[in-house]
Order: C-alpha cells, then structure tokens, then sequence
C-alpha cells in the first residue's frame, strides 16, 4: 500500500482527500502546514507527497523546494486553486501538478501515473 | 523801353506768353505769382533784364545777379522736393514692408516679401536677388532663395506680366508665393546649391561681407580682388550688392542683388534703402525661423505629452488589470476550495447512496451544479489570464503537438480521430504561448451540436507571407455559418456562462494579441478553423 502525504490548510479538503484517496487503497497521512508536514516526514516514509500551493501564510512552492533537496526520491504533486503556477518555474520542479476540483479522478490519475512511473524507475535503477 | 516780356502787364491771356499754357489760367491775372514762376524762367525776361543791365542803370547787375541766384536757389529746391518725393515713397514702401513683415511668422512668407521687394519696380527695381542663409548647425553660409529672370526674354515677359496685373508688394509677394516660389527655387536650384561657403573661410567676400555687418558694393567682380572668380563666374554678373543680414549681432543670411538684365549701375543710393530694407528682414527672418523651431518644439512636446498620455491610460489601465488580477486570484482561493469541498463530498456521498433512493438526485444536483459552478470559475480565471498576454517566440508545430497530446484522451472518448500536418521549415510564431495553447485546446475539444460527416480533425500548419496558420478541419461537425458567427462573439446573448463560452472566450484572447481566428463551416467540409500567428514583434512590422 502506498503512502501518501497530503498538506492543506483546508480541514475540510483534508478531510476529503483522506477520503477519497483512503478508497482508491492508499495510506493517507494529512498535515496541515509546513511544519506538520515537516514533523510527519520525520516520523515516517511517504511514497508520494500532494501539496497545496496557498498554506496560510506559507507557501507549498517552498516546501516543495525543500522536497526536492531532502526526499529527492519521494515525487510530489501539486493541487492547486490556482492554474496560473503551471506556469511559475519553481512549479516545474513537481512531478504532477492538477488545479482542484470536486472530480477528483484527474487527482486520482496524476498519483497513479507517478507513483507507477516512480516503481518504473526503481525497477530500471535509474 | 518795350519789353518784350509779360512782366510788367496786370492781365495777360493765354498765348500772349510762350510760356503760359492750359492749366496755367489762375497766373494770368496774378503777376506776382507769374513772374516767380514763369517769367523768372522766360528767355523773354532775361533779355528784358539783358537790356535793362544795358541801360546803364546801376541796378541792372544788381536785378542780374538776385535773378541767377534765384534761379539756382529754385533749381536746388526743385531737386530738395524730388529727394524729398523719393525718400516719402521710399518710407511709404518700407512701411508698407514693414507691416507685411512684423505681421508674419511664417519664413517662406517673409523671404517671399523680402525678395519681391528688391525685384519689384514699386520697390528696389533690382534684377534679380539671392537669399543666403545661415546653416548653424553645419557653421555655412548656403544658397536658400532666389527670385530673377534668366535671360531676356524671360525678363520681358515677367515685367509685361507685372505692369499687366498692377499688384501692390503685398499682393506681388502673395503671388509670388503661391505660384512661383518652387518654381524660382528649382530654378536657380544650380547655382545655389553651389553657393555654401563655411562661416570659418572668413576670406570669401561673403563671409567678409556678413562678418564686417555692412553692404558691399562689388564692381568689376571678375577682377576684384577679394571676390572668388569661380563666385563670379556662379553669378555671371561684375556689378552685385552684398547685403548682410544681422540680426542682435546674429549672423541671419545675406542678400545678393544684381542687375544683370539691364545693367543698371548700383547707386550708393541703392545701396543705403537697401541697407535700412535689411534689418527688418533679418530681424523677421530670425523670428520666423524661430517661430518654426518653436512649432517643431511644440510639436515635439505635443507628441510626448500624447505619448505620455497613452502610457498613463496604459498604466491605469494595467492597475485595473491588476486589481482583476487580484480579484480573480482571491476569487480563485475562496471560491474552488468551497466547491471542492461541496463538489468532492457531493460525489462521496453519491457513490455511498444506494440506486433508487430518493437522495441521490439531490446529490446528484449538487455534483452537477458544483461540476457547473467550476466550469464558469475556470472561463472567469481563463478570461482575467487573457488580459495578460505575456508574448514571446515559439515552435508553433510543437505548441500543436502538445495540445494534441493534451487533447487525446478527450478525442479518443468521443472515437475521433486526429491527423498533423506540421509545415516545413517554419519560423517561430510571437505569441503568449499559454493562451494560444489553451485556444488549440478548447478549439480540438470543443463538442459542438451538429454532427459532420466523420469522426475526423485534421490540423495544419503553414507559412503563409507574415504568418504561421493553424488550420483545424473538424468533419465530426456541421452547423450553419451564422450560428457558428454567433458562438464566436464573446458574452452574446446565445452563450450561458460554462456552456461552450469557450470558442468566445478563445476570440476574445487571441484577438487582444491581434491574431484572427476564423470558423467556416460548410456541410461537406465540416468546420474549418483558421488561426494566422504573427511571426514579427508589433514593433517590427
């Protein structure tokens, strides 16, 4: 079973992933913030990370920086209200990136394709 | 003694003198005033005063000598008035000048005016005249004017043409002006353009001439001594006034007059109107041109204060774009999270809600208006993303791989089918890439009522001239022209927020970066897209 780390500051979008995903067979951990998600890194391996771009007062984009630097084999995708970071730079460093919805199948597919491309990759070794 | 002049008669009648006649009547009764101004002048009464000398009166020389003193005195008085005559016309002229002169700001008016003056005969009567100016940004003295006959014939005809038309100055200068001031410049146009002598060559008699402020009379130019003979030559002529033109000790120009029809010899006279003829010109000369300086300023500073004026509507405007910006971005955070929310556990809900149980069309609802009211969000997002073109240079048959890519899982659902043509060789397209994918995007995915004759799209690219055309032939769809127009226009009364704005909304945004995007449709064809990319900066072309 797949670990998934999913940050947002909603409660209720937590809760909702937590959910959703909870079905589709993964072992969802949800954080609130930077530091919670910080905190629950350390505590435990996630396979996948899903992140909120607008955390309070904090940014997704920065913990995703920090993502990349510490867990580079842990992929990351970013769920966004905003469609617009698809196109900031730093967004690219992100495996997947899906604008919120209610449907969440697009959310559900962007997790498969990575986490299958990820075992593709340790499988090759590369 | 008989006298054999009328001198000491009371009443004469005309006839009895040879030197009364018509018009003369008011002296026959008056010898007073007959003998001042017709006897005094009589051979009659100077051998009358002959013989009285003769007689040997004592005051016979005495009449003789107050007679010839008298004679002379009135000579000198007659030529006093003729002077006087001469200078009063010669005011009137330059009053008349000076009005047509300090009333214009308008430089090829005043050199007009200027050069009539010297060549009409109510004014200077010269031949012909050259207005020089000085160039002070080359530091030169060049030819800039000139007004003359050529040859005799031309002469002749010009004057015949002046005493036909008897014009005053203001008139001769408006028509010289208005018919002839190309035609005089083109053509004396090889001699001045010969005639550019640097202020710094302060040998050329020109430039001594403007240097030293005062007119120059040169005779025997050939052979003068200070005068270029290839100057000379230029003029063709041995007898010229240089008149400069100073203005506050600035160096304006400088006339050159001559009389090279006529061979008039130049007076010292000439010389002197003429000099009192060049102040105001130079003076008028100087404020003309700065007048003109003051316009190209003027203009100048016009041009930039509406440059100024579009940059600020520009600012303003960007601000109010900004502000959308803003808006949108909130509206962005507030509003997709709420509808996930409801949206996301809507769906939940749905799928935990067994077939036929009376709830599920309520959540059924909630799922379709939340999946509605994300639909409208994206076009309002999409909208205020398209105030913001943000253009640069790119692969337009990459740009259509990706939105083919993008697009296939859509086509594939609706069984449709996809070919590419990419053009050869084609160069990069300025563009907002993210706005004209996302056009190519909801043009492939659009799914428009009418059904074509096969599931087919088949897009193209090509240069035509300073363009990059996408061309996207849908046969999956047919409906008629004009409803295919009105889909296009943006917030039509046909369009409902979230249902099929998209192909507007794709108008709207490729219009703001001046790219047309065309639809026909015909039902053997299907619909046709056509999207020309610019393939020039707006500045280059």
């Amino acid at each position: 079973m797949s670990r998934l780390l999913v940050v947002d500051d909603e409660s209720n979008i937590r809760l909702l992933y937590a959910e959703e995903l909870a079905e589709e067979g993964y072992d969802v951990v949800t954080a609130a913030g930077t530091a919670e998600a910080v905190e629950k890194l350390r505590e435990g391996v996630f396979d996948l990370a899903v992140l909120d771009i607008k955390l309070k007062n904090e940014s997704g984009i920065d913990l995703l920086q920090k993502l990349v630097k510490e867990r580079h084999d842990m992929p990351v995708i970013l769920c966004s209200a905003f469609s617009c970071y698809k196109d900031d730079f730093s967004a690219w460093l992100a495996d997947g990136y899906v604008v919120k919805s209610g449907d969440m199948s697009e959310l559900k597919q962007e997790i498969a394709r990575v986490l299958a491309k990820k075992a593709q990759r340790q499988k090759t070794g590369a | 003694m008989n006298w054999e002049c009328c001198w000491n008669k009371d009443a004469v009648a005309l006839g009895d003198c040879p030197n009364l006649r018509e018009g003369d009547e008011d002296l026959l009764e008056f010898p007073q005033c007959r003998i001042l101004e017709k006897c005094c002048d009589c051979p009659n009464f100077k051998r009358d005063l002959e013989r009285f000398q003769a007689s040997g009166h004592p005051l016979g020389p005495v009449f003789s000598l107050i007679h010839d003193e008298y004679r002379r005195q009135k000579t000198h008085i007659q030529s006093l008035i003729s002077f006087l005559d001469s200078k009063s016309l010669e005011i009137r002229f330059l009053h008349e000048l000076g009005s047509v002169l300090q009333s214009s700001v308008d430089l090829e008016e005043v050199l007009s005016v200027a050069l009539t003056a010297i060549t009409a005969g109510q004014g200077f009567g010269m031949n012909r005249a050259f207005i020089l100016m000085v160039d002070h940004k080359l530091d030169h003295l060049k030819g800039y004017l000139a007004i003359g006959p050529r040859n005799y014939e031309e002469a002749h005809q010009a004057w015949d043409e002046i005493a036909h038309n008897d014009m005053d100055l203001q008139s001769l200068a408006q028509s010289f002006r208005a018919n002839k001031l190309n035609s005089e410049r083109a053509k004396f146009h090889d001699i001045l353009e010969q005639i550019s002598v640097p202020l710094a060559n302060t040998s050329h008699i020109l430039v001594k001439a403007l240097d030293g402020k005062q007119p120059l009379l040169i005779e025997d130019a050939f052979h003068h001594p200070d005068v270029d003979p290839g100057f000379a030559h230029l003029l063709g002529v041995d007898t010229f006034l240089l008149m400069p033109l100073v203005s506050r000790n600035r160096r304006i120009g400088m006339i050159i007059a001559d009389n090279c029809i006529t061979h008039r010899p130049i007076t010292q006279e000439d010389m002197q109107s003429l000099e009192t003829f060049t102040f105001p010109v130079a003076f008028a000369i100087e404020r003309a041109s700065l007048y003109e300086r003051l316009q190209e300023e003027l203009n100048r500073v016009m041009e930039a204060h509406n440059k100024l004026k579009v940059q600020q509507e520009l600012i303003v405007k960007m601000e109010k774009m900004a502000l959308v910006g803003r808006i949108t971005s909130s509206i962005a955070h507030s509003i997709r999270n709420p509808l996930m929310i409801i949206g996301g556990f809507a769906r939940s809900m749905l799928k935990n809600t067994p077939t036929g149980d009376p709830k599920r069309n309520f959540i059924e609802s909630i799922v379709g208006e939340a999946r509605q009211l994300e639909g409208v969000l994206d076009e309002i997002l999409n909208y205020s993303d398209s105030l913001y073109p943000t253009k640069d240079f790119w692969d337009i048959n990459q740009l259509v791989e990706t939105a083919l890519r993008d697009s296939a899982d859509i086509l594939r659902t609706r069984e449709y089918e996809s070919t590419f043509s990419a053009g050869n060789e084609l160069p990069p397209a300025y563009i907002d890439f993210k706005q004209v994918s996302y056009c190519l995007r909801i043009i492939l995915q659009c799914d428009l009522n009418g059904a074509g004759r096969k599931r087919l799209v088949n897009i193209g690219t090509s240069r035509e001239q300073d363009a990059i055309v996408i061309r996207i032939q849908d046969h999956g769809h047919y409906i008629p022209q004009q409803e295919m127009d009105s889909i296009l226009v943006p917030f039509s009364s046909t369009q409902e927020m979230g249902a099929g704005l998209g192909l507007a909304l794709c108008k709207t945004m490729l219009e703001k970066q001046e790219i047309p995007l065309n639809a026909r449709t015909a039902p053997e064809d299907g619909i046709i897209f056509t999207i020309a990319l610019p393939i020039h900066k707006e500045e280059q072309l």
